[in-house]
């Protein structure tokens, strides 16, 4: 790998600049989707580790018996787009998260999550689209 | 004389308790339970804070005589309480409270960095998160660059009521695209 520089066309973005940001509601230990911040704040052994919008490709949801799973895809170098343009990274050489699932007997919260996410999604690539069309 | 910090969580529990610091040593005793924690001065060995999801947490570097090594987390604290712990921790035992960096940014790449039974992702060199390599009941490779690690349920061995569970993490996927080369002699992609 090359390493080290800085991927072309990557704008940078930043969930929170400090822990002083974070929400109260991360004490619950729950997902939360704070929209103000465009992040997905995920509770990950009792972290709370935000999610920048522009990381999460897609979130998807699965019955499991008793149990609901919640999926979140991110971003990473090496997927098969097929559409648009490469989306363009910072470092594609790091080491990427991919997905995280996670599992909860309360179907209906985690279906509620789901939708946030996918919202919150759209309203940014709709933002994006906008910021290409002012400039072209 | 004894300092008490209250509502202070031992591990991911969500039983609170009491956590007090004394010359002899620190101890944690929950609320509804009878679970005590005890620390002896002597066995103090480092001590650390950071940001966590139930606000800050004390982490706490063990050794007994025995030379065994352990690690035990206090979460709950808050941000006033700090100074307050320092100067306790260096009075009492002539620790010094370190400050571990969290990453706060939002990125999903980094690098992951095995500490002690831990698999932690770093994010700008920050801790973003830490994983306990114990609980990891599977792991697989999914082609040449895609690592997934699967973890065992909290909710099953301690059947808290689900209403005071947080959500549960039951697997994690990595990019990884140096894999490849690491691996000598090709040919089986599982």
């Amino acid at each position: 790998g090359t390493g080290g520089k800085e991927g072309k066309g990557w704008k940078k973005f930043q969930s929170y600049k400090g822990e002083g940001a974070l929400p109260p509601e991360v004490e619950r230990l729950r997902i939360f989707v704070d929209r103000k911040a465009q992040t997905v704040i995920l509770p990950m052994h009792g972290s709370a580790v935000p999610f920048h919008i522009n990381t999460i490709k897609n979130a998807s949801k699965n019955d499991e018996g008793e149990f609901t799973i919640l999926r979140i895809n991110f971003q990473t170098p090496g997927q098969l787009a097929g559409k648009k343009e490469d989306t363009p990274f910072e470092d594609p050489d790091a080491t990427f998260i991919r997905s995280v699932s996670y599992r909860s007997p309360d179907g209906h919260r985690f279906d509620n999550i789901c939708k946030q996410i996918t919202d919150l999604k759209k309203e940014a690539n709709k933002r994006e689209q906008q910021k290409k069309e002012m400039a072209d | 004389m004894t300092t008490q910090f209250d509502r202070i969580f031992h591990g991911l529990s969500s039983e609170v308790g009491k956590f007090r610091v004394a010359a002899s040593g620190m101890a944690w005793k929950g609320a509804e339970s009878d679970g005590v924690v005890l620390m002896a001065a002597n066995h103090i060995d480092w001590v650390q804070w950071l940001r966590v999801a139930r606000n800050f947490q004390l982490r706490i570097g063990l050794k007994d005589e025995k030379r065994e090594y352990r690690i035990e987390k206090f979460d709950g604290f808050m941000r006033e309480d700090h100074d307050k712990l320092a100067s306790l921790m260096k009075n009492h035992f002539g620790k010094t409270l370190e400050t571990k960096e969290i990453s706060f940014k939002g990125w999903n790449w980094g690098a992951t960095d095995f500490q002690g039974s831990n698999l932690a992702f770093l994010v700008s060199d920050k801790t973003a998160f830490e994983l306990p390599l114990d609980q990891v009941t599977n792991s697989n490779m999914a082609g040449r660059t895609e690592v997934s690690l699967e973890f065992s349920s909290l909710s099953s061995s301690t059947k808290p009521s689900a209403k005071a569970m947080g959500d549960e993490m039951v697997e994690i996927r990595f990019h990884v695209p140096g894999t490849h080369t690491k691996l000598k002699g090709t040919g089986s992609d599982d």
